[in-house]
């Protein structure tokens, strides 16, 4: 599958390259999506249900 | 006449942070999936179908992954410098977020085209690094987007930071034309030949679809993590407010 | 109308006398590049006349850099900068007043001492009318750049790391217009198109930048 390069570090190490900051810059909202969702889900959850019944 | 104005009620609607975020998450996994499909297509042509370069061989592969992500930077900056412009003059908030969340994708590319250049001069030039005008510009485009981002997280009020932010954005765009010449200007006087990082600047047109799939998908993707960021950007800075609440309570129905 | 901005840049200056110490840096500056590059990269004349414009440009660009922290922070933590809006003065007028305090004390220094700054590093002779040339253009331009970053910066914690960071892009064409001049004229070829790039520069900066630090320290007052 992987054709023979001259080079094939190179081309490969810059594909490479490319591909995790694809997914670096993916990653970052994602997980602060979850995040804050679970964050407010928490506080919403804290207002609304448990007024003074937390222990 | 009413096209128009569909327009500006829409262009105006987009001032509403709710209908900005129901907005930007409902076109997000559009613009990822574009994304996906070119850059599939684009990297299958880079790789397999292109032939090896006369001068270059396989390592101007690089090449296709390098000038998107050059053009990108920029392009992404002058997308910045609008919105930035945009919110200065009319100060409507989601368009502050929206510009400041350009920032860090644009710093990305950056960081993918200065290290693809890199690992392409090594073969090429025989060192890790070049003082070509490219390179070198895009070394000081990286710092322009670094300060603005620090100086956005910097602000403890993010609506004051965006708008400080905004005006570096603004002197940026004048500044980095005047940037690129006078590097263009130094690297002629200190080396005499212009080294290019292209090699011969005549590319065979067979080399073209390749790298423009990669333009596309590049562009693609900046919009969907651009548009990403702005909405969890503005869904953190209105925490307290009535419609995240109701965002969050549709979320959990 | 002059007299209240006569006011402040003799304000300014009396400060910056009374602080003494400070404002000798950028002096010291140029004595440790003139002493440490020789004793760094060996007395070699040829080596030392080529590096000569640009040791004596960072010497310049780094006395400028030093003096911005205090540029406008003084004046923002005592409340008194909020008064440059509150009488009939352009904010304009006051900004370059400032900048140009910021610039007596930064720039000009390097430039009375660069003709020994320059013998002493070799440089052709036929080189010092250019690069006295460039520093005359250049430094203002530096002040004008730096207190942008510091007007910028301004109401913000992390000063220094941020300032140099976003005065780096902005002075880079300066930099390399101004030691490219010195250059081609130690070459004996004439550096009218540097000069007059740098001069078209200037004019830029002291157009648009006050405009821009004055919109920028509104925001951080606010």
């Amino acid at each position: 599958m992987i054709p023979e390069f001259e080079y094939a570090a190179y081309v490969w190490s810059s594909y490479a390259i490319f591909a995790v900051v694809i997914a670096w810059q993916a990653a970052v909202p994602f997980l602060r999506r979850r995040r804050l969702m679970a964050e407010l889900r928490e506080e919403r959850a804290f207002r609304s249900g448990s007024y003074g019944g937390q222990s | 006449m009413s096209a128009f104005h569909t327009l500006k009620v829409g262009f105006h609607r987009l001032g509403s942070p709710p209908n900005f975020y129901r907005l930007c998450t409902r076109l997000a996994p559009w613009f990822w999936a574009g994304f996906v499909i070119t850059a599939a297509i684009g990297l299958y042509q880079a790789l397999y179908v292109v032939p090896p370069d006369y001068q270059q061989s396989d390592s101007y592969r690089i090449l296709f992954i390098h000038v998107p992500s050059a053009w990108q930077a920029l392009a992404g900056y002058a997308i910045m410098a609008v919105l930035a412009a945009i919110a200065l003059i009319w100060r409507i908030r989601t368009t502050e977020i929206l510009a400041m969340a350009c920032a860090p994708v644009g710093a990305a590319f950056t960081l993918i085209c200065l290290a693809t250049g890199a690992i392409w001069g090594k073969p090429m030039w025989g060192t890790w690094w070049v003082w070509d005008a490219r390179l070198t510009s895009m070394l000081v485009l990286l710092f322009i987007y670094l300060g603005i981002m620090g100086l956005y997280a910097a602000f403890e009020d993010r609506r004051k930071g965006a708008r400080v932010a905004c005006i570096l954005v603004l002197v940026g765009v004048v500044n980095i034309p005047i940037i690129q010449f006078s590097v263009e200007w130094w690297t002629t006087l200190h080396q005499g030949s212009t080294i290019n990082l292209f090699g011969e600047s005549t590319m065979d047109p067979s080399m073209m679809p390749p790298l423009i799939w990669m333009t596309i998908a590049v562009k693609l993707m900046f919009t969907a993590v651009m548009i990403q960021r702005a909405s969890l950007d503005l869904i953190d800075q209105d925490r307290r407010k009535r419609w995240v609440e109701d965002v969050i309570g549709e979320q959990n129905a | 109308m002059f007299g209240p901005l006569w006011a402040l840049l003799s304000q300014d200056l009396r400060l910056a006398i009374r602080h003494g110490g400070e404002s000798l840096m950028p002096l010291m500056f140029l004595f440790s590049v003139i002493i440490l590059v020789p004793l760094g990269v060996g007395p070699g004349p040829n080596l030392l006349s080529a590096i000569a414009p640009g040791m004596i440009w960072v010497a310049a660009l780094l006395s400028s850099l030093l003096a911005l922290e205090r540029l406008f922070r003084p004046d923002f933590e005592d409340g008194s900068l909020e008064q440059w809006w509150l009488g009939h003065l352009p904010v304009y007028g006051l900004v370059v007043v400032r900048l140009f305090s910021h610039w007596l004390i930064t720039g000009l220094p390097i430039i009375l001492f660069a003709p020994i700054a320059a013998e002493m590093l070799f440089l052709h002779p036929d080189a010092l009318g250019t690069l006295m040339i460039s520093l005359m253009l250049g430094t203002p331009i530096l002040s004008l750049v730096g207190g942008l970053a510091a007007a910028l910066t301004l109401s913000t914690n992390r000063g220094s790391v941020l300032l140099s960071i976003l005065v780096f892009p902005l002075i880079v064409p300066v930099l390399v217009f101004a030691t490219g001049a010195v250059s081609v004229a130690a070459e004996g070829i004439s550096p009218q198109t540097h000069l007059g790039l740098l001069a078209a520069m200037l004019v830029l900066a002291l157009t648009l930048v006050p405009l821009a630090v004055a919109s920028a320290l509104r925001l951080n007052i606010e």
